[in-house]
C-alpha cells in the first residue's frame, strides 16, 4: 500500500507575466485561490494566458511580478528542479518519451529521486491499475507508439501521479482525443481525482469539458484578466460580464441543465404531483413518453424527450420505475445553483 | 615489392602455371584474385579499414561535440555549419596538396583530409537529430524537473541517434569511398593496388580492389545498420 499525499493549495498572488518585447502582460495581476483537493478549470480563449498561468506554477515560466505560493511555500523558495518533481504534469498529447516503455515512462521521476527499484515496480503497477490499464504485465514493456491515443494520456496521467505529488498540473491533456475516447478519459481522471484528492489545475479551451471537471472555473480573457472564478452553475447563472456570456456561448443555458441529473428532479415533481388522483390522470398523459435513466443529465433527457416528441418522460433507476419529469421540470429545473450568487472578480 | 601487375608486354610473363583468363586478360580472373589475395588484396583491405575507422571515430567525436555546440548555443550553429561545408567542397587530391608541406607524405595527411570530409555530414546530423526532438516531450521532461544534463543524456540524445546513425553511415560510405584517393599520398588502403593497376593493362587487380571497395563500402553500412537497430528498438514497434 501507498499512503497519498493529500492535496495542497495553491494561491495566485498578484502574479503578473509579460514576456520580453511584449508590450501587454501575457497574465494580468492573477489572484486566485485554488483550496487543496479541488480541482479547477482555467478557461479561455488563446491570448487568455491560462497556459502560461499554468506554467508560472512549475517554472517552466517564471514570473515577471507577484507571487505564486504552493501551501505556505512561495514557489521562488526552492530550485526550479526541485520545485518540478513535486508536482505532476501532464500535457496534450502526453508527452510521452517514445524510446522509454510504459513502465520506465511512469518510474521516470521515481527513477530521479532515486527510489527503490522494488518500490518503482509496485508503484508503477498501482498506477497502471489505476488508470485502468490492466491487466499490468502486457503494458509494462511496450512503447507509447503501441498504444492508442487514449492509452497514452491515461499513461501520461500515471505518470503525472507517480511521486505522489500533492499538485497536479494539465495543461489540455484531452485535446487530442476523439470525442468518445475523451468522454471515457475524462471520466476515469474524475474518479481518480475522487479518490487521490491532489489540488488540479486543469488548463482547457472546451468550456464543456471545464463544466464537466471542474469544481470552480476561473475563465481568463485576452489581456490576461481573469473575468470570473466560480462554480460552474455560478459560471452558467450569472456571466459576470458580456465576455463570459459570449464565451459561454448562446447554449449556456442548456449548458446548465448538464449540471443536474433526472434523479434529482425527480423526486421534486414527485413532491408536487402529490395528490393520488394526479397519478390516474397522469397514466392517460404519460402514453407514448419516453424512458430515461436517473442518472441522465437533464440535457441529455430533454435531447430524448425531443426526439420522441413527447411532454415528458419515465424515469427509471435500473428495473424500477421511479415517476415522471414533464418538459416543465425539465427546462425549469429548481435546483440548478441560482440560488447562489456567482462571484465576480 | 613486385606484387602487382608488371607493365608492358608480355602481359604475363612466364610466371609458370596461370589460367587462360590471366593470359588473355579477362575482366576479372578468379583463380588470379585468390592466389594474390595474401599479398596485393588482404593488406590493403586491412589498412584501408583501419584509415576508415580512425577517420571516422575522430570526425564523429569532433562533429558529435561541435553539434551539441550548435544546439546549446544556437547562433553558432551558422557559423560552425559554414566551416564544415566549407572543408566538405574542397577537392580531395587539392587538400592533400595543400597539408603535404605540412605533414609529408604521411598517414597524418590523410586522416586529416578523411576527418575533414566527415565533419559537415556527422555535424548536421547530430543538430538535426537533436533539433528534431518533439518539444511537447522536452516540455514534458524539462516540466517534471529532469535538468539540462538528465534532458540531454535520458531524453534528447536517445530520440537524435536515428538521425545520428544516418549520419554516420553516409559518413563512412564516403570515407570508404574517398579514402582509395589516399593513395596518392602513402601506399596504403585499397587505392594503392588501384593506382598501380590503372597504369597497367591487367584488370583483376583494379577490378578486384575496386570491388573490394565497393563490399566495404556495403558491409559497414550494414554494421550500423544492425547497431542503430539494437540501440533504438522503440523505432521498430509499431502496433
Amino acid at each position: 500500500m501507498t499512503q497519498h499525499s493529500t492535496g495542497t493549495s495553491i494561491t495566485f498572488d498578484q502574479a503578473t507575466k509579460t514576456y520580453l518585447g511584449a508590450a501587454a502582460p501575457a497574465l494580468d495581476a492573477l489572484d486566485l485561490e485554488v483550496e487543496a483537493g479541488e480541482l479547477v478549470c482555467l478557461v479561455g480563449p488563446s491570448g487568455g494566458g491560462k497556459t502560461t498561468a499554468l506554467q508560472l506554477v512549475n517554472r517552466l515560466v517564471d514570473l515577471t511580478s507577484g507571487d505564486i505560493r504552493i501551501g505556505d511555500r512561495s514557489i521562488t523558495d526552492q530550485s526550479a528542479i526541485e520545485l518540478r518533481r513535486t508536482i505532476g504534469y501532464a500535457i496534450q498529447q502526453s508527452g510521452l518519451f517514445p524510446h522509454y516503455t510504459v513502465a520506465d515512462n511512469i518510474a521516470t521521476v521515481p527513477a530521479i529521486l532515486g527510489w527503490e527499484k522494488k518500490r518503482i515496480r509496485a508503484r508503477t503497477a498501482e498506477l497502471l491499475e489505476l488508470v485502468g490499464l490492466s491487466p499490468v504485465d502486457t503494458w509494462l514493456p511496450r512503447y507509447p507508439a503501441q498504444l492508442s491515443g487514449g492509452q497514452q494520456q491515461r499513461v501520461g496521467i500515471a505518470r503525472a501521479l507517480a511521486a505522489d505529488p500533492p499538485v497536479m498540473l494539465m495543461d489540455e491533456p484531452f485535446g487530442a482525443l476523439d470525442p468518445i475516447t475523451r468522454v471515457a478519459v475524462q471520466d476515469e481522471f474524475l474518479a481518480i481525482h475522487r479518490a487521490v484528492g491532489k489540488t488540479t489545475l486543469f488548463v482547457t479551451h472546451d468550456i464543456d469539458e471545464a463544466i464537466k471537471m471542474a469544481d470552480r472555473i476561473a475563465i481568463l480573457k485576452p489581456g490576461g484578466k481573469l473575468a470570473q472564478f466560480g462554480t460552474p452553475a455560478e459560471v452558467l447563472s450569472n456571466p459576470a460580464d458580456d465576455f463570459v456570456g459570449e464565451f459561454l456561448g448562446a447554449e449556456r443555458g442548456l449548458k446548465r441543465l448538464a449540471l443536474t441529473t433526472v434523479g434529482e428532479v425527480v423526486s421534486d415533481s414527485h413532491d408536487r404531483a402529490g395528490a393520488e388522483a394526479e397519478t390516474a390522470d397522469a397514466r392517460t398523459t404519460t402514453a407514448g413518453w419516453p424512458d430515461v435513466e436517473a442518472t441522465m443529465t437533464l440535457r441529455e433527457a430533454l435531447s430524448v424527450v425531443s426526439a420522441a416528441r413527447a411532454e415528458g418522460a419515465i424515469v427509471h433507476a435500473g428495473d424500477s420505475r421511479l415517476g415522471e419529469v414533464s418538459l416543465r421540470d425539465l427546462i425549469a429545473p429548481p435546483a440548478a445553483g441560482e440560488d447562489r450568487e456567482g462571484v465576480r472578480a | 615489392m613486385s606484387d602487382f601487375a608488371p607493365l608492358g608486354d608480355p602481359v604475363i610473363p612466364d610466371y609458370g602455371q596461370v589460367s587462360d583468363c590471366v593470359i588473355n586478360n579477362g575482366v576479372f580472373c578468379g583463380d588470379w584474385f585468390i592466389s594474390q589475395w595474401a599479398t596485393v588484396f588482404w593488406p590493403p583491405l586491412l589498412s584501408h579499414i583501419v584509415m576508415v575507422a580512425i577517420a571516422v571515430s575522430i570526425g564523429f567525436v569532433i562533429a558529435f561535440f561541435a553539434g551539441l555546440l550548435a544546439y546549446r548555443k544556437k547562433w553558432l550553429a551558422g557559423p560552425i555549419g559554414m566551416a564544415a561545408t566549407f572543408l566538405y567542397t574542397l577537392p580531395p587530391l587539392a587538400l592533400f596538396q595543400l597539408l603535404v608541406p605540412f605533414t609529408g607524405l604521411s598517414l597524418l595527411t590523410v586522416e586529416i583530409a578523411l576527418v575533414c570530409f566527415t565533419l559537415v555530414i556527422i555535424f548536421q546530423a547530430v543538430l538535426v537529430g537533436l533539433s528534431g526532438v518533439p518539444d511537447d516531450v522536452r516540455r514534458a521532461a524539462t516540466g517534471m524537473g529532469l535538468d539540462r544534463n538528465q534532458l540531454l543524456v535520458k531524453v534528447e540524445l536517445p530520440l537524435a541517434l536515428p538521425s545520428i546513425i544516418s549520419g554516420v553511415r553516409i559518413a563512412t560510405v564516403l570515407t570508404v569511398s574517398i579514402a582509395t584517393i589516399a593513395a596518392f599520398v602513402v601506399d596504403d588502403g585499397l587505392g594503392s593496388p588501384i593506382i598501380k593497376a590503372v597504369s597497367s593493362p591487367f584488370n583483376t587487380q583494379f577490378v578486384g580492389a575496386g570491388a573490394l571497395a565497393v563490399l566495404l563500402a556495403f558491409a559497414l553500412d550494414g554494421l550500423l545498420v544492425l547497431l542503430g537497430r539494437v540501440l533504438t528498438p522503440w523505432t521498430k514497434a509499431r502496433s
